[in-house]
């Protein structure tokens, strides 16, 4: 009698449990990119989702953030574990030969060809395959400071402070030019000049912010310099060309401004956040940023001394042209999902014009098709500049989606800012890295 | 022998949740690890992996880097036990009378421990950042200057001081306790036999208190050793990776450079070397109070 009654009071047990965890309670959950802008358009597109009469209470989203710090590495945990933690993950470029195996191809809607176009889909492809929606393009533009630029090149007497001061660090005298048409070396002469500890009449206390920190995303900031100088990675016959003239000229170019104090001497713990809160002190002449900088470097409210004085250009040329590197930002499935349907069907629609545009307006960065664009031109001028700069200037470096990308980005970072900081020789740098990346992309 | 007998199966019993524990949250992982340190395993190959040996024990060994996250780990280790104690013991002692007396100071004293050492990171991050912090600011307004806090020459040292602020508190947690368990007869009786201030400190209460002091040391150096969270915020592992600390190098040889099997391998190093020197401790220790006996 005692024994049934334990089995009775069991079985109620385990029929609770499952009532608890039957799907009537799941949602769609989606892993975003925390902490940016990226975070508050989600919010607003999951939002407008939500709203939607016909989606259907069991597949409203829920949005989950972590720390960016370590994202791809607690992703690429949390994934090969098969969690079910999350529905829909965030999915980048340089990441999908990481990710592909464990999350599933998607349907996108059938706008997205003509709200995207076919280029940027194809930053969310893999071996052929869709496995993502793309949100955010992310690329570089040169910040600057078009009142200080302006001043200098209506000044006789600064012009000649600034051949000066070029002809001393760079070897040749130079004359101040219009930003969107400055070579490498105009820029570095730039910084120089608005440096106060290299010229003390400077307004700026440094002419340039460089993010020297050892971590990958720093090392996309600085590779446009090298790829403008005809820096790849590998060769079309998969030879590693990192030790090169190129590579050493953005490396010594790097260098020489750090040294001379053209940058705060504590730009080598610098990335996204410190590089901004310089430049928007107004203490810093020009830098190379990301795009998803521009609404708060613009902003008023956000940076009241730079916004009405700051413009931006597409990175300075070099020999080979002029070059931003450029991934996509995206929403993908996880294959071990809970509720993959509602998941799949979130996707559809995140890829939809009526997302796109929602996406666009609360501080997303999506690269859309001119005709799109123009719907929201007024209210987003930098998405124009976004399309525009991603097909003219835009580039991925010969393995740059290689399922060991990311660790390539680390090997450099941790060898170059070695470099920078003076702890080990160029050569010993670029061999390092020579070496490691046989090892990485072999 | 049928009591003895009963007497072993409740032992057996009694100990079988300890053991299942003991086999499932130590034993197992251990096995894991002891298989992915001689294997060529991935993320993608985690239920697969494939033996190769001490191959990964040797990447492991010849890597500069490991050396340099070693003798990171040491003397961060080192320093900061030594001045955290220091501290913590001249405080203790110097403040004991006033804690006494105002119990809520400890209270307050103790406020360093409470916040996350990744959340100190932060803190200092901003800080010390040249055009936000309140530090660099007053520099520059004074001396018309900014000293790179976080730079090559001096990331170290800033990374002292911040773990010092932090833990002092905790090295005079214990020191004032263990002070305060002198016995005061016999500090009376130092005192009546005409023991100066600075003898008595220095032949009564230092003895007395010395193996809070070892303890102290030892756990304090353990902790700095293993130092991740305020370091991993505050500078990454430094360029060059002159602040990765053991911990770090193991985390970015896992998650960043996906070379699981040399991330093991270094943790058995690790492993190994913390229970030789631990052991030897010990068996110092043990001879040294059979010495006494």
């Amino acid at each position: 009698m005692t024994f049934t009654k334990i089995k009775q009071g069991g079985f109620l047990a385990v029929a609770i449990a499952s009532l608890l965890a039957s799907p009537a309670f799941a949602k769609v959950t989606v892993l975003g990119w925390p902490g940016g802008p990226e975070e508050t358009a989600l919010r607003a597109a999951a939002d407008v989702y939500n709203a939607k009469s016909d989606v259907a209470e069991n597949d409203k989203v829920e949005l989950l953030f972590f720390n960016r710090d370590g994202f791809w590495d607690k992703l690429q945990a949390d994934l090969a574990a098969g969690s079910k933690a999350f529905d829909v993950n965030l999915l980048a470029t340089y990441s999908i030969g990481r990710y592909a195996p464990f999350m599933e191809p998607v349907e996108l809607s059938g706008e997205a060809a003509s709200v995207y176009g076919e280029s940027v889909l194809k930053t969310m492809q893999y071996e052929g395959k869709q496995f993502g929606v793309p949100t955010d393009l992310s690329m570089h533009f040169m910040y600057y400071r078009k009142d200080l630029v302006e001043a200098l090149m209506k000044d006789d007497a600064a012009k000649a402070k600034y051949a000066e001061i070029s002809e001393k660090h760079l070897g040749k005298k130079l004359e101040p030019k219009n930003p969107d048409e400055w070579t490498w070396d105009d820029y570095a002469a730039t910084a120089l000049y608005f440096t106060q500890a290299v010229n003390p009449d400077s307004p700026t206390r440094y002419g340039t912010v460089l993010q020297l920190k050892n971590l990958l995303f720093n090392i996309m900031v600085f590779q446009s310099l090298p790829r403008a100088f005809g820096g790849n990675w590998m060769d079309e016959s998969g030879k590693i060309t990192v030790n090169s003239d190129a590579y050493r000229k953005g490396l010594e170019t790097y260098k020489l401004l750090y040294d001379a104090g053209a940058t705060p001497s504590d730009s080598l713990s610098y990335e996204f956040a410190e590089a901004n809160a310089a430049y928007t002190s107004g203490q810093v002449a020009a830098m190379m940023q990301w795009n998803a900088a521009a609404s708060d470097l613009t902003s008023k409210e956000k940076s009241p001394t730079v916004a009405d004085v700051t413009e931006t250009v597409a990175p300075p040329a070099g020999p080979e042209g002029r070059f931003t590197h450029i991934h996509g930002l995206g929403f993908g499935l996880n294959k071990n999902a809970e509720n993959k349907a509602g998941g799949q069907a979130f996707i559809k629609w995140l890829s939809s014009k009526e997302a796109a545009l929602t996406y666009a307006r609360n501080n997303g960065a999506p690269a859309l098709t001119p005709e799109v664009v123009t719907e929201v031109a007024k209210e987003r001028p930098d998405l124009v500049k976004l399309g525009e700069f991603a097909s003219k200037y835009g580039y991925v470096m010969n393995g740059g989606t290689a399922a060991k990308a990311l660790s390539v980005y680390e090997l450099q970072a941790k060898e170059f800012t070695g470099y920078w900081s003076g702890q080990q020789s160029l050569d010993d740098a670029l061999a390092n890295t020579e070496k490691g990346m046989a090892e990485l992309l072999k | 022998m049928n009591t003895q007998g009963a007497h072993s199966s409740e032992f057996r019993l009694l100990a079988m949740p300890l053991v299942l524990f003991l086999l499932v949250f130590l034993g197992f992982p251990a096995i894991v690890n002891l298989i992915y340190s001689v294997s060529d395993v991935s993320f993608e190959t985690l239920r697969q992996p494939r033996i190769t040996g001490l191959s990964n024990f040797a990447a492991v060994w010849n890597d500069r880097a490991f050396w340099q996250a070693s003798w990171f780990s040491f003397r961060f280790g080192a320093l900061t036990a030594l001045l955290e104690c220091a501290l913590g013991l001249v405080l203790a002692i110097f403040l004991s009378p006033l804690i006494e007396r105002r119990s809520w100071l400890m209270a307050i004293l103790m406020l360093p421990l409470m916040v996350a050492p990744a959340l100190v990171g932060l803190m200092y991050r901003l800080v010390l950042h040249e055009f936000a912090g309140p530090v660099p600011y007053y520099l520059w307004a004074w001396f018309g200057t900014s000293v790179s806090f976080l730079g090559p020459t001096s990331a170290f040292w800033t990374l002292i001081v911040v773990e010092t602020l932090q833990w002092t508190p905790f090295a005079l947690l214990l020191f004032y306790m263990a002070y305060r368990a002198i016995p005061t007869e016999i500090v009376e009786a130092s005192a009546m036999d005409g023991a100066r201030r600075w003898h008595l400190l220095w032949y009564v209460e230092l003895p007395l208190m010395a193996p809070t002091i070892v303890v102290a040391l030892l756990i304090r150096f353990i902790d700095g050793f293993r130092v991740f969270d305020n370091v991993y915020v505050l500078t990454g592992s430094g360029p060059g990776g002159s602040t990765a600390s053991l911990s770090i190098y193991i985390y970015e040889a896992f998650f960043k450079q996906g070379a699981i099997g040399k991330a093991v391998a270094a943790s058995v190093i690790l492993f190994a070397v913390s229970f030789a020197v631990l052991y030897g401790l010990n068996f110092i220790a043990s001879r040294r109070k059979g010495a006494l006996r």
